[in-house]
């Protein structure tokens, strides 16, 4: 069909704005607000840079520009891929297009306009650093057009690379793999960059008076210099340094690059497509999850060998349990939902890096507190990631829940021994890593590990709670499972926890101190009494906690078995 | 308490609204023992909230569900217990196989381990063909292997009553003809069938008895014989009998108006 393409970006843009007018206004307000504001202070806090950089470092503008181009490249070739990959090979919607008569030049020329999203985005920090440096170097107007310009060439190198990438993947890897590996990589980057960015904080709030030192920079920078990635950043410094000529040169080869690179995504995506590889989820070589067992009809002496085998005593006994068959289920949708595991290894991640970045204690708290600060953390962390997700991510098996004969008593219950386990684990390897590094000595290891096994016991029960009051069994992300009542019960009661447990363990190793005469509690005296009282105060502390876990998880009951409603195909 | 003389399955005066819509109004039938019931009705008729009613999946706003006696609202476990339910969209987990996810419904369910269970999931995989699909995950199979696949795990624990909702929905001709045979073989064995279908031909060829629902109350229950004598159509068939009773628009004059227009 000639002309298909005003057709197919039409048919985007409609839906996009559709996607827009059918949102819910508030959550589209809040939309707005956070773009605006992540705008203004990226866009603000990268252009200042730029702009001091400018002024301030005009002998390493060549490096500075070349290392942000360059940066930029990694950046959206690892973040932005899933979204290339989601745009151009999968989708039900693309099957609609290459069914259809129309060219696949038009095809991928109207996704890589979808394609193209995620990296603009990205690009917009760079851009105002690049305007920025123009600004703060005072360069021709001309410069300010060419850098937007070679920005968006880059965004087109980037795009059409990950696409020709793609078309090579695809031959092993079906598309939605490639896809959810993929997430996995960004999730993991962005993860691991926010970290960065936060220990660099805290460094640099740590130190004052230094100057910056690009040397490190300007070595990587020399040895990378033929990279293509750094061809536009030679382009605008040979234009700030009024060398024209130069500046042609390397934006000619920039836009070369562009089109040699976007001409190849299309002829090697028209053969993708036409060897029904990615949007049909086919692959060259057959890829399989695992080799499947080999299948014999039931014959007489099969029946006998199964009744032998049935017969060995097992662990689990002969009657089949509840518990164990959602546990068994849940352990083998979480080790083959690539998108479940992918999307809880950057959750776990952050908890990690802050707990390693907190881990020196603090100025006016013993190494002990510290310690116990940082295993409630991450036991609270841990607990809601795993958790909270549990029982909405049944999805519509839910349903198949509901049918059997079983109490949501007992579901709740199954799910809260599933993530216990883990939780408990991850606890007990921390607690004795922390007490080991901090070196306390065996009593505070004991007292750090027990404190560790209630907090998981509680966090876990309480997390459970707060995905089961508040389920959206039909969101397909783990991350949207939970709604605003069930999230906000659960952070709630996950600190009113941690607020008692912490009370309770200072009153009691306090109380203990006070009962021996030997705790210096200023103007209170250290009395048996005043001891005795203290743990009197620990265990009431310690009963409102088991209160409040009994109340979420009651609540959550109740929520579960007034549950009346269909859940459709996601 | 599951009395023997009891209805194996009975709707009484079951009414589900939402706001100000009520899509079932009022609805009352009996299904036997070792009946097969057929639940006929358009698209919207109010077929699926009955039969969610009827298993538990969705409470009624007044009226009661009872299976083999027992009051599925006010006595939930045992009650499921009895029933099997399979849903125009079979609830399967995408991520285990079809052996992975039986074994998940048998030990749900509290079945015993041993022999017998192997023995008759390796024959449920057998009889519908899913046996060379073993080591597929559920998600990568088609519509009617997840149907066959829902039924199987029906069928592996026994349920005395079966709430099946389109069962032949996406089925090959010769998987359909699997499950009539199937259905009537375990109707002649005891178990009860309450058939949910708009496919006329498989009602009139399996159901004794069929209660026919339109916006959300039954208009007409009975034998063949007796629908006929109700509407007074003698030697109807059952789509002739259902069109009449749902009052639904002449379809052969529709398409001659569409053709005419077109042309």
């Amino acid at each position: 069909m000639p002309g298909a393409l005003p057709v197919i970006v039409r048919a985007e843009l409609l839906a996009a704005r559709n996607r827009l007018v059918k949102r819910n206004p508030a959550r589209l307000v809040i939309l707005v607000i956070t773009l605006l504001v992540a705008g203004v202070f990226l866009g603000g806090g990268a252009f200042a840079i730029g702009a001091t950089a400018g002024h301030f470092l005009p002998f390493a503008l060549d490096t500075l520009l070349a290392a942000g181009f360059t940066g930029l490249s990694l950046l959206m070739l690892v973040v932005g891929f899933p979204t290339v990959i989601a745009s151009l090979f999968v989708g039900r919607d693309l099957l609609q297009l290459v069914v259809a008569p129309v060219r696949t030049r038009d095809i991928f020329v109207a996704r890589l306009m979808t394609a193209v999203t995620a990296n603009l985005l990205l690009s917009f920090v760079l851009a105002a650093g690049v305007l920025g440096v123009g600004a703060g170097t005072g360069a021709p107007w001309f410069y300010f057009p060419m850098a937007l310009l070679l920005i968006g060439v880059q965004v087109l190198v980037v795009t059409a690379l990950q696409a020709i990438l793609m078309t090579v993947i695809l031959r092993w890897v079906p598309a939605k793999m490639a896809r959810d590996v993929a997430a996995a990589v960004a999730g993991l980057t962005g993860a691991g960059l926010y970290l960065a960015w936060n220990l660099n904080l805290r460094k640099t709030f740590g130190r004052r008076g230094t100057a910056p030192d690009i040397s490190n920079l300007t070595s990587v920078v020399q040895r990378i210099d033929w990279l293509p990635t750094t061809w536009p950043g030679h382009a605008l410094s040979a234009t700030l340094q009024g060398n024209t000529a130069s500046a042609l040169v390397w934006m000619l080869a920039a836009l070369a690059l562009a089109a040699l690179l976007v001409a190849t995504a299309e002829l090697l995506y028209a053969r993708t497509l036409l060897l029904g590889l990615g949007v049909f989820g086919v692959t060259t070589t057959g890829w399989r999850r695992r080799k499947p067992r080999p299948f014999t009809p039931i014959s007489p002496l099969t029946a006998g060998a199964l009744r032998a085998r049935a017969e060995l005593p097992t662990r689990w006994g002969a009657q089949g349990s509840p518990y164990f068959a959602i546990a068994k289920k849940d352990w083998l949708g979480f080790r083959r939902d690539v998108r479940r595991l992918t999307r809880l290894l950057p959750a776990m991640l952050l908890p990690l890096g802050y707990a390693a970045a907190l881990s020196q204690p603090a100025r006016n708290l013993s190494g002990f507190w510290s310690n116990v600060a940082l295993v409630t953390f991450l036991s609270m962390f841990m607990s809601s990631a795993l958790a909270t997700p549990s029982i909405p991510s049944e999805r519509r098996g839910f349903q198949l829940l509901r049918l059997a004969p079983l109490t949501m008593w007992q579901l709740l219950r199954a799910k809260v021994l599933i993530a216990l386990p883990v939780v408990l684990a991850a606890m007990l390897v921390f607690s004795v890593a922390v007490a080991v590094a901090s070196k306390s000595g065996a009593i505070q290891l004991l007292e750090l590990v027990i404190f560790g096994v209630w907090l998981a016991f509680g966090f876990v029960s309480i997390s459970v709670s707060g995905g089961a009051i508040d389920p959206h069994f039909e969101a397909t992300d783990d991350r949207r499972s939970v709604g605003v009542l069930g999230s906000l019960t659960s952070i709630g009661g996950s600190l009113g926890f941690s607020v008692l447990s912490i009370g309770a363990l200072a009153l009691f190793l306090f109380g203990e101190q006070a009962a021996a005469g030997a705790a210096n509690l200023g103007p209170i005296p250290s009395t048996p009494a005043v001891g005795f009282a203290m743990i009197l105060g620990g265990f009431l502390l310690v009963a409102a906690g088991c209160a409040l876990v009994a109340v979420m998880l009651t609540f959550a009951n109740a929520r579960l078995r007034a549950f009346d409603g269909s859940i459709s195909e996601t | 308490m599951t009395d023997e003389r009891s209805p194996a399955v009975e709707a009484r005066q079951l009414v589900k609204r939402y706001g100000t819509v009520t899509a079932v109004d009022g609805v009352s039938f009996q299904a036997r023992r070792g009946e097969i019931f057929g639940f006929l009705g358009a698209n919207g008729a109010g077929k699926t909230t009955t039969l969610r009613m009827l298993c538990g999946l969705l409470r009624p706003t007044s009226g009661t569900a009872l299976i083999d006696g027992i009051d599925i609202v006010a006595q939930p476990l045992p009650a499921k217990a009895k029933l099997g339910y399979l849903d125009e969209e079979p609830f399967v987990h995408p991520h285990l196989t079809g052996r992975e996810f039986l074994d998940f419904v048998a030990d749900l369910y509290g079945m015993a381990r041993g022999p017998q269970r192997e023995e008759r999931k390796a024959r449920l995989l057998n009889l519908f063909d899913l046996a060379q699909k073993d080591g597929e995950l559920i998600g990568s199979y088609s519509h009617g292997m997840r149907q066959k696949i829902g039924l199987a795990s029906l069928l592996i624990r026994e349920p005395s009553v079966l709430l099946l909702d389109e069962p032949t929905n996406g089925l090959d001709p010769r998987s359909a003809r699997l499950v009539k045979d199937l259905l009537e073989e375990l109707a002649a064995r005891g178990t009860t069938v309450l058939l949910s279908t708009h496919i006329l031909e498989v009602a009139q060829a399996l159901c004794r008895r069929v209660a026919i629902i339109d916006r959300g109350r039954i208009v007409a229950i009975g034998s063949m014989d007796e629908l006929r004598v109700q509407t007074g159509s003698e030697g109807a068939n059952l789509e002739d009998l259902f069109l009449k009773l749902t009052a639904g628009p002449e379809s052969r004059e529709m398409i001659e108006r569409l053709l005419e227009g077109g042309s």
